[in-house]
């Protein structure tokens, strides 16, 4: 049976019309043992058919080992998005609910370059020499969710020095744990820095300049 | 059963003079929006959330929607509503509204993004959760505190909750968590509920949730385990704790007008409307739970955005005899 009926098929269709270049969705799986693996693979496979400049790359994530340290994977489903060079933007546990409109969103902001970034923002991410990793935590049901998600994605586009992780927790019941998360969206910025909410640009600004002063 | 949400923005032109801007995508501005795009009026949504909905994303059944005797998913009526509005022509952006302009003639919306121009404007931004204003709640806003049952509900399996409030979101909700925690304790200040009866006989009727009157939360006490809800009894003033892993917050909610401060009539800062939805701002119209009224429902914000709609059509036609 199909993942994605057939209204959401055609929405997708739309919104991938304006794509430009080429991307790539490189997914790491395995058979045994992964929620929601399977379910990934399949809403890729269909994702496939709404436009031609989408390629899906498959791997396995206990046998290629190769791959799994080239694109820096640590827990599966794991999607990287890839333009004409890797940008950092990954997701992990699978995009369904309103996660959706994320990897739309992140499919086309590396197929036309074009994102939402202030020039204050901009100016901020250029002067960064360290790097940042952002994950940010997320439910499928939470509507606040997506706004941190693709602010976060947009800054890993525009900054080879920070990359940006969506992680469906519920994916990963042993992360809520480690992160202590019990609300979303929760970013957690290079494993120590927290940032509750769907906080606007300049708020995730200062918190990386505090995880830089502080690291 | 899993689903999946497409939501991303038109490629709507900041060149032009829209006819209308609706600023916000709950019901009220998604109705209007159907209404005024049939009315081919060039129509342009601004919703600062990266979906349409309003509040209707934070809630999971809707039982109070005339037409579907069977709940219909909140996310999925929103879905709905804007699927039919887009059909007639409604374009939405996702921005964030952060300075308006309202007295001119050409009204104009700056957002970080775009500045934004339209003959009228439909404020329909509803309103966002209220606070409790009690120590620890800011703190621990997001880390144990919350305001969306169906954002972090899920965080709460086979554990216990608080849930502050005695109205209708406070007995839906705790409804919905009842699904997840093992234990909720409503908390009300009131003797009485505010919540329909329907909810509060249902309620009742679950093994999961007690609930307890006449009494205020004083401090979220969550620094150390185990956590503390600390209570405080109105008639006869004794205090008490209640040992929780989490609280949720439904208050009542406060209205989203800060940008229209000085350029608008607010009460309590809700926005003063007659009964077409005219505000005291020439073009300038206003529907759903942003509105100074006595109920805010989905029922209520669709009527209100329809008849703003025929407002705003009329008032283009004609703007001296409106």
């Amino acid at each position: 049976m199909a993942i994605l009926d057939e209204n959401v098929l055609k929405d997708t269709e739309k919104a991938l019309q304006n794509m430009v270049k080429e991307v790539r969705l490189v997914l790491f799986t395995q058979e045994m043992e992964c929620s929601y693996c399977k379910e990934t693979h399949q809403l890729l496979e269909e994702l496939l058919s709404t436009n031609k400049l989408l390629k899906l790359e498959v791997h396995k994530f206990e046998k290629d080992s190769k791959a799994v340290k080239q694109y820096g994977i640590d827990k599966i489903p794991a999607i990287a998005i890839m333009g004409e060079k890797d940008h950092g933007i990954r997701f992990y546990g699978i995009p369904a609910g309103y996660e959706f409109s994320s990897l739309l969103a992140a499919i086309l902001l590396v197929s036309t370059g074009k994102h939402k970034l202030t020039k204050e923002g901009m100016k901020f991410m250029d002067s960064l020499t360290k790097p940042i990793h952002m994950q940010v935590f997320v439910m499928p049901t939470c509507p606040y969710c997506p706004k941190a998600v693709m602010l976060a994605h947009q800054m890993a586009y525009y900054s080879d020095k920070i990359t940006a992780d969506m992680v469906e927790i519920s994916g990963f019941p042993h992360l809520t744990q480690k992160y202590s998360v019990q609300g979303v969206p929760r970013t957690v910025i290079n494993e120590k820095w927290y940032l509750e909410g769907a906080a606007p640009e300049a708020m995730v600004m200062k918190k990386i300049e505090e995880a830089i002063k502080h690291a | 059963m899993l689903n999946f949400s497409v939501n991303l923005g038109s490629d709507a032109d900041s060149s032009i003079v829209y006819d209308l801007i609706i600023i916000g995508g709950g019901p009220a501005g998604l109705t209007c929006g159907l209404y005024a795009a049939r009315y081919k009026l060039r129509t342009l949504m601004i919703e600062k959330a990266p979906m349409t909905g309003g509040q209707l994303t934070t809630t999971e059944w809707v039982e109070n929607y005339p037409g579907f005797p069977e709940p219909v998913l909140g996310a999925k009526l929103a879905k709905d509503m804007e699927n039919q509005a887009k059909l007639f022509g409604l374009e939405i952006e996702y921005e964030d509204v952060l300075k308006v302009d309202l007295a001119p003639k050409i009204k104009e919306l700056v957002t970080a993004e775009n500045t934004w121009k339209a003959r009228t404007i439909l404020i329909a931004t509803g309103s966002s959760p209220r606070r409790l204003g009690v120590p620890g709640e800011q703190e621990y806003s997001g880390k144990g505190v919350s305001y969306c049952a169906t954002c972090d509900g899920p965080f709460y399996p086979d554990k216990t909750v608080a849930v502050i409030g005695g109205g209708n979101s406070a007995f839906e909700e705790s409804l919905f968590i009842a699904k997840y925690a093992a234990k909720i304790h409503i908390i009300h200040m009131l003797d009485k509920f505010q919540a329909d009866q329907i909810l509060i006989d249902k309620v009742k009727a679950n093994p999961k949730i007690e609930l307890i009157t006449n009494t205020v939360v004083t401090e979220f006490d969550f620094e150390k385990e185990p956590r503390k809800v600390l209570l405080k009894n109105n008639k006869t003033g004794e205090s008490s704790e209640l040992v929780v892993d989490g609280a949720f917050v439904f208050i009542g909610a406060i209205p989203n007008t800060k940008l229209f401060e000085g350029q608008l009539d607010l009460d309590d800062g809700y926005i003063v409307t007659d009964r077409d939805h005219s505000t005291s701002q020439d073009g300038v119209f206003a529907a759903g739970d942003v509105e100074a009224k006595v109920l805010r429902q989905v029922a209520t914000a669709v009527g209100d955005g329809a008849l703003a709609a025929y407002k705003i059509h009329k008032y283009l036609d004609n703007p001296e005899l409106s």
